[in-house]
């Protein structure tokens, strides 16, 4: 397969930037994604050039580490995807692939198309958790949850923080992020305790972070690997107005 | 000042709008009758409108909600603006949501266009009574019939009114099903079925809007 990738590459976080266009002829069909960079950064490394700054992790689509914008899309042209689980048998031969980091002013690009998500973790430091007493794991029937509520919690739990959500909004929204991260909690009687103070602080905290409105586009949902629904954001409203009043 | 909170006004002020524009429509429908029947119901019905002190409040309401709805959604815009200060050189939107989500803020824009222009048209001359004076029918009641009728014979006042009922259905489709949850409604089958309903709405709406001029002018 003949590709021509046109990768954003910038030096630093202070650095201008801009694409530049790599072309590669010797790719095949069953190489993932990630793979196609791979062998893009070895024949750069041979000419003796600066290879593609990319992040990765587990490549098996679980970890969230691999998110870049592909071809106009998050993590590529399919949905509810990682850019890891992305094969070349999706483009076709001879094709020109435009990559970019994510962006968002709460994602600062330290370099090529890796972004600093750490906002992610400060949501996450401000309430996505719950105060119990550590030591010898507790009896497992010891709390009775429905199979209804667990589902559920663990639909939202899925959520793997890649940020695909907040690159695809048009207004680089954490709703979807935050809901997930406050319906797992909230919807499970081990979250009960702190449920109101976390809602205010992890929405609080995702306003400071700079993240914008969400506008229901429902992007997010498409192109979130885990498929977490937007129905969450909405949840996640209620959970805000009962916070208010009862919290 | 929260993100929920802005949201918030949007979505409320908006769904109170869709609520006004079904009351609008209905009297908007004596226009279709003949033209006999239609000028006495309708002046009549909007002397009643002018003349009601319940329908005072509601009009102040009115005003308001149009205006916090448009002052919110600019304060919402620009910060979304800023939370997102470079886009994408290739993005692929259409494949992963509707055209209308993306483009509510342009959409409004035509819709505040044509609000100006048709408060321009009838609310300044009938209620502030600025411009041409308003005449009076047999019984005296201000001929608002004459005022409309004759701006619905003005073939590029139609057009304009009908053409700009276009956004104003794109605007209201994902206006209405995302307002709810907005406010926080989340039950999932109600959802599903919102969202068919804020389709019929805002296609019986703005084609019931767009057409009405059409069917005065030739008559």
């Amino acid at each position: 397969m003949k590709i021509t990738f046109k990768i954003w590459r910038q030096e630093g976080p202070n650095d201008k930037g801009g694409f530049q266009s790599y072309e590669v002829n010797d790719l095949t069909e069953d190489m993932s994604f990630l793979e196609a960079l791979d062998h893009l950064n070895e024949i750069l490394v041979l000419k003796n050039k600066k290879v593609v700054a990319f992040e990765y992790d587990c490549r098996e689509g679980i970890c969230g580490q691999c998110g870049v914008f592909i071809n106009g899309r998050a993590h590529g042209p399919h949905d509810n995807m990682t850019t890891c689980q992305l094969h070349m048998r999706s483009f076709e031969d001879g094709a020109t692939i435009t990559v970019e980091p994510w962006r968002a002013r709460s994602f600062p690009i330290i370099k090529d198309l890796i972004v600093n998500r750490s906002a992610f973790d400060r949501i996450i430091e401000n309430g996505a958790f719950i105060s119990a007493k550590t030591g010898t794991a507790p009896e497992a029937n010891a709390i009775l949850i429905s199979k209804t509520v667990s589902d559920r919690a663990m639909d939202a739990a899925a959520c793997i923080g890649c940020g695909a959500c907040v690159a695809t909004c048009k207004n680089s929204s954490a709703a979807l992020f935050t809901s997930a991260k406050i319906n797992h909690l909230n919807g499970l009687p081990q979250g009960a305790p702190e449920a109101h103070q976390r809602v205010l602080d992890m929405t609080a905290q995702m306003e400071k972070e700079g993240f914008g409105h969400c506008s229901f586009t429902g992007a997010c949902e498409v192109e979130c690997p885990e498929g977490i629904s937007i129905v969450n954001i909405a949840e996640m409203n209620a959970r805000f107005i009962k916070a208010k009043i009862f919290g | 000042m929260t993100l929920f909170f802005r949201k918030s006004i949007i979505a409320a002020t908006g769904l109170f709008l869709c609520i006004f524009l079904i009351v609008h429509l209905s009297a908007n429908c004596i226009l279709l009758l003949p033209e006999d029947m239609a000028r006495g119901m309708y002046n009549s019905y909007s002397t009643l409108l002018r003349e009601s002190p319940l329908i005072k409040i509601v009009a102040y309401l009115l005003y308001l909600s149009i205006i916090l709805h448009v002052v919110y959604a600019l304060i919402v815009t620009i910060k979304n603006k800023r939370a997102k200060p470079v886009g994408y050189k290739v993005s692929n939107t259409k494949e992963n949501s509707s055209w209308a989500s993306q483009n509510m803020g342009l959409l409004g824009v035509f819709i505040l266009i044509f609000i100006v222009v048709h408060l321009a048209n009838f609310w300044a001359r009938i209620k502030l009574g600025l411009g041409e004076e308003v005449g009076t029918d047999s019984v005296g009641n201000k001929d608002v019939y004459e005022v409309t009728s004759h701006l619905f014979h003005n073939i590029y006042y139609v057009l304009f009114y009908s053409l700009l009922m276009f956004p104003l259905g794109f605007h209201l489709y994902h206006g209405l099903k995302s307002a709810v949850k907005s406010l926080g409604f989340y039950h999932r089958k109600s959802l599903l079925i919102i969202s068919k309903v804020s389709l019929i709405y805002a296609v019986i709406v703005s084609a019931m809007f767009g057409i009405i001029p059409f069917i005065v002018y030739f008559k």
